[in-house]
């Protein structure tokens, strides 16, 4: 039930994405041959359409980057909590499955709005001048730079980028079930469900900085310093290790807050759930 | 086995007492009217089937099973509001509902869609309130459930609509399931009743079946309910 139930948000979230990317790639060969050519004429008229085809890319870009995020919090909200929820709630299927398919439907749209990001980067780049001296010039840094580096460190850089780039992924997550958690919650009450929604965001919100800061507060002189330094007393570590070790425990740290986001999700939306 | 009971059922919302202390028992093969005034409880105890709220006390059940992902599959749900997908066309919407029913006769929606000349490849959206009306009806009554939950099906629609509903959901429904019709427009439905159930300020106030009435009072149920709920 889960596959059909990506599928069908697929379906439902495409209709919008889809034609974005579109527009996003077009707008970016517009881009493209405004910079290679048009803001140098001696014609004004080209000159004026070249500057608003970058400021359309840059418009496209920013609109592509805010829709994935509105799509993300609109869908949860139209379709589980609105009209909609009184046939997706009375499906044979779990509210875990609702929120799995949501939370992976949304961080996949999360993914590709960022590879056509790129992609259409890579499309306003192509072949201008200024761009490819940029990459030669990062091509002869690498160059340079592999000259002293060893296998150790390649592949432990290798392995920092993978981290980071699990704990960008992970984060999108925990941020789209921070979404989820507020309007879950906010729509359990009798009236003024968005307003208690947007509240709770920002009681959620406090609540993980407030926690997050005093957790930082207490790695500094305090009696959990003092035990983390006995416990690695015996420990050498080293720089790229302590790199490691520090990527690593902000995962589990988002970990443990998305679990948190996602228990106060599916228990509102069984114990409280209130469609009007 | 019944299909629906609720035992001792109670919800609470805040102050206010929606339903208090409902027993009902629901047999196979009969259609029920759910009647009672506006704000009496109806919809709450349709709700409260379908999972959509939680008991404040007592237990309901269907086919023995309590509210969630299972008992979904055996109950079709016909909510008072459109609810259907607005921006699917209709050949989504099948799609859909064969994806997640079993149940789903497929060829009987698509008949009855071509019945009323609505085309497979027009948007919900696009149709007209009592058109999103009639698909709604026609996805619900498709399936062979168990258990047909109507909440105000012939609410807020013209006669000859009315009489199309009706018609709609006593020709499609399977003989050996319950449908539960909750409405306050009891001279329209009486017709098609097996059984009636009279709820009042989430209380249950007479249990009884159509022939019943007629026998032992010598009237109508619409002057049964009448009689009952005068101001």
């Amino acid at each position: 039930m889960l596959r059909k139930l990506i599928k069908h948000e697929f379906r439902a979230t495409g209709r919008i994405m889809l034609p974005l990317f579109l527009v996003l790639l077009v707008t970016a060969l517009g881009a493209n041959l405004s910079v290679r050519g048009m803001l140098d004429t001696r014609y004004k008229v080209l000159d004026i359409l070249g500057s608003l085809l970058v400021v359309a890319f840059a418009v496209a870009i920013i609109g592509v980057c805010v829709m994935s995020v509105v799509l993300m919090v609109q869908r949860f909200y139209k379709n589980l909590l609105q009209d909609e929820g009184y046939v997706m709630m009375t499906l044979p299927v779990s509210v875990h499955q609702h929120i799995w398919s949501k939370l992976i439907v949304s961080a996949v749209w999360f993914a590709l709005t960022i590879v056509v990001v790129c992609l259409a980067s890579c499309i306003v780049a192509f072949d201008v001048g200024f761009v490819q001296e940029l990459v030669w010039g990062f091509r002869e840094l690498f160059r340079e730079l592999s000259r002293y580096l060893d296998a150790y460190y390649a592949i432990n850089g290798t392995v920092i980028l993978l981290e980071f780039l699990a704990m960008c992924f992970l984060g999108c997550c925990v941020m789209c079930l921070q979404f989820y958690a507020a309007l879950a919650i906010g729509h359990s009450f009798p009236n003024h469900k968005m307003a208690w929604s947007v509240l709770w965001f920002f009681v959620l919100q406090f609540a993980t900085q407030l926690l997050a800061g005093s957790l930082i507060a207490l790695l500094d002189e305090s009696w959990l310093h003092h035990l983390l330094l006995a416990w690695t007393e015996g420990w050498h570590l080293s720089g790229t290790a302590a790199t490691q070790l520090m990527m690593l425990t902000v995962l589990l740290g988002e970990v443990l807050y998305g679990a948190v986001y996602y228990f106060l999700t599916t228990w509102f939306l069984k114990k409280r759930l209130n469609l009007e | 086995m019944a299909i629906l009971t609720c035992k001792g059922l109670s919800k609470r919302f805040g102050g206010t007492q929606a339903l208090d202390q409902v027993d009902i028992t629901i047999e196979p093969g009969r259609i029920v009217g759910l009647l009672g005034p506006n704000g009496s409880g109806k919809t709450t105890l349709i709700k409260l089937a379908n999972g959509l709220l939680t008991p404040s006390q007592g237990e309901i059940r269907i086919c023995g099973l309590a509210p969630g992902k299972e008992s979904h599959a055996c109950v079709s749900y016909l909510p008072e509001r459109t609810a259907i997908p607005t921006w699917m066309s209709v050949t989504q919407l099948l799609d859909f509902y064969q994806d997640f029913y079993a149940d789903f006769r497929r060829d009987a929606a698509e008949e009855m869609l071509a019945h009323l000349n609505i085309p497979p490849k027009q948007r919900i959206k696009q149709m007209s309130k009592g058109t999103r009306e009639k698909v709604q009806l026609i996805m619900v009554m498709s399936r062979a459930a168990k258990l047909y939950l109507l909440d105000e099906p012939i609410g807020g629609v013209d006669p000859a609509t009315r009489d199309y509903i009706l018609s709609t959901i006593i020709g499609n429904y399977d003989p050996d399931a319950a449908v539960v019709i909750s409405t306050h427009l009891i001279a329209d439905v009486e017709k098609v009743l097996d059984d009636v159930v009279f709820i009042n300020q989430g209380r249950v106030m007479l249990q009884a079946s159509v022939d019943q009435i007629r026998e032992e009072k010598d009237m109508s149920v619409d002057a049964l309910f009448r009689e009952v709920f005068k101001c």
